[in-house]
């Protein structure tokens, strides 16, 4: 990864333990969040997020499917990364794979709630056609073009503003002649049905480093960190999602500590995201 | 011989509708669990060290129906790493039976599983006791009955505890499920269906430092309060409960 002597060590730990970083950002402050939506026009929605020089894409497709067998009234939803060796030259190939592992599963955890399917960000019973027979399967796919620190953020906001950007066909269901059969289903061309996105978590990472967290670690400071905690926290200010990465041992009451500071900085998050959001959308609805 | 009628008869294949369809009335108070544990109850816990004897160190561990045995390697020559290091390495393999779970499964490893274990159980280990080498960790689930993870991480410990590999100290590790109002401790797999969230936590008794955590699902914040004290506290008896399965061992070969 980074290779930091021990110097430079010393000096961000320093700098951190006073409230300072490299870049002059304080302790609980995001950089610069920019979101372009409808960047892929193939996709049934899309985004990209810059967040500093972490560069993520992420792209949402809905196909027909035929929902589980143990869910029959929900729709499917896939989760899936991938790290481009564009970002780093490790990547490339197998490499990848464990951090694309990673990042996926944290993602699902966030986003598709308990295994019944409650808490979800994205409902999965509004991904339903017809019980037991079809339902949409959206696949989520990201892609990590640039790495500078804090992917699992991004790509939560990547995929927030995909899904706002999401647009699902009309379907209207012919019904079959017996109630084996595939049940036939019109897609329309020309309706679409936007996605309610007001229930999408946003994701926010706290990175211990020394005895002090920070928000949105740029990859020097990740290279330092001791452990580091994500937390989904949505609109409601309910915790909807949480991981601990990093291997060091954590005193439960850090934890506890770390949830309410991310779920007081995930208000003000959220709200940039929203705002950011809408500019995009906008802006996409300003071309011809 | 038996006679048989007319036409072949069909195979007894088990109704797949034999565990309820519908969700249980979760709201309802007084609902039993299907193995008429109390809420707070856990699982009582089997376990036993030495299962394989070819490996350095290995471990059985049997929560109700959830079967794992996990066998330790090393530490040993790596043929993946190339480079020098002065620190040994941890490889974590987690995989399933095919006859693990009620459906006929592939039987591949779970990749998600082996690198959650591997995060659980590099806290704990002293990694600079073995530098150059790897120690490798290789879990099988013999029967899935729910709270697979949990179990798996406490039983890898135990066998590295029997493989002499040096430790901070044991990992314990319990699972919670939210269902409906009710906070339900070490779920089995019927209740992980169907619950509205569930909450891991992977800790070193002794310590009181979380190795690892992972909640899903909606919660609020004195939810997650309660059910980590939950945990942490199901997670030190665990913790003892492992401790006296290795000290048998010690006493039996002493008589």
């Amino acid at each position: 990864m980074v290779g930091l002597s021990v110097g430079e060590k010393n000096f961000i730990k320093g700098g951190i333990a006073q409230d300072l970083r490299n870049d002059g950002r304080k302790r609980l402050t995001y950089r610069p969040i920019y979101v372009e939506t409808g960047v892929i026009p193939q996709a049934n929605g899309s985004a990209r997020v810059k967040l500093g020089e972490t560069d993520v894409i992420a792209s949402v497709k809905a196909e027909l499917g035929k929902p589980r067998v143990s869910h029959p009234d929900q729709g499917k939803v896939y989760i899936y990364v991938e790290c481009s060796p564009t970002a780093e030259p490790s990547f490339e190939r197998r490499g990848g794979d464990e951090l694309s592992t990673e990042l996926s599963t944290a993602l699902e955890r966030s986003l598709l709630g308990g295994k019944s399917g409650a808490g979800a960000g994205i409902n999965p019973a509004s991904l339903l056609i017809k019980e037991g027979k079809v339902c949409w399967d959206l696949y989520v796919d990201c892609l990590v073009i640039s790495s500078d620190g804090n992917l699992l953020d991004a790509l939560g906001a990547a995929i927030k503003a995909a899904l706002s950007n999401t647009g699902i066909p009309r379907v209207q269901v012919r019904e079959a002649a017996s109630s084996d059969e595939q049940a036939d289903v019109d897609v329309s061309d020309e309706e679409f049905l936007q996605f309610d996105t007001s229930g999408v978590p946003v994701i926010v990472t706290l990175t211990k480093v020394g005895r002090h967290y920070i928000v949105d670690a740029t990859s020097e400071e990740e290279s330092l960190m001791s452990s580091a905690v994500s937390i989904s926290v949505n609109r409601h200010g309910m915790i909807c999602g949480l991981t601990k990465r990093g291997g060091a041992g954590l005193d439960p009451s850090v934890i506890l500590d770390m949830i309410s500071v991310a779920k007081h900085v995930s208000e003000q998050l959220l709200n940039k995201l929203d705002s950011e959001i809408e500019a995009a959308e906008r802006a996409n609805e300003g071309e011809p | 011989m038996a006679s048989k009628t007319g036409s072949t008869p069909a195979t007894y294949s088990p109704s797949p509708a034999t565990h309820k369809k519908k969700r249980i009335p979760i709201a309802d108070v007084d609902w039993v669990r299907p193995d008429s544990r109390g809420f707070y109850q856990c699982r009582p816990a089997y376990l036993r060290t030495g299962a394989v004897s070819p490996a350095a160190g290995s471990a059985y561990a049997e929560f109700g129906n959830t079967k794992v045995i996990v066998s330790v390697f090393g530490p040993r020559e790596s043929k993946k790493a190339m480079m020098y290091s002065d620190t040994g390495r941890l490889n974590c393999d987690v995989s399933y039976t095919t006859f693990a779970t009620p459906n006929r499964g592939k039987g591949s490893d779970k990749k998600e599983l082996s690198s959650m274990l591997h995060k659980a159980l590099e806290g704990a280990i002293i990694l600079e006791s073995f530098p150059k080498t790897c120690v490798d960790v290789f879990a099988l689930v013999l029967e899935s009955g729910g709270s697979d993870l949990p179990v798996v991480i406490s039983c890898a410990s135990l066998a590295l505890a029997d493989a002499g590999i040096l430790l901070y100290d044991l990992v314990a590790s319990v699972s919670v499920s939210c269902v409906g109002k009710n906070l339900v401790i070490d779920p089995v797999s019927e209740e992980e269906s169907y619950s509205d969230g569930s909450l891991m936590i992977t800790c070193m008794p002794s310590r009181n430092q979380v190795t690892q955590l992972i909640v899903d699902g909606e919660w609020s914040t004195p939810k997650i309060h309660d059910a980590m004290k939950l945990c942490l506290g199901a997670c030190s008896k665990l913790g003892e409960v492992m401790r006296s399965c290795l000290k048998d061992v010690v006493t039996d070969l002493k008589e």
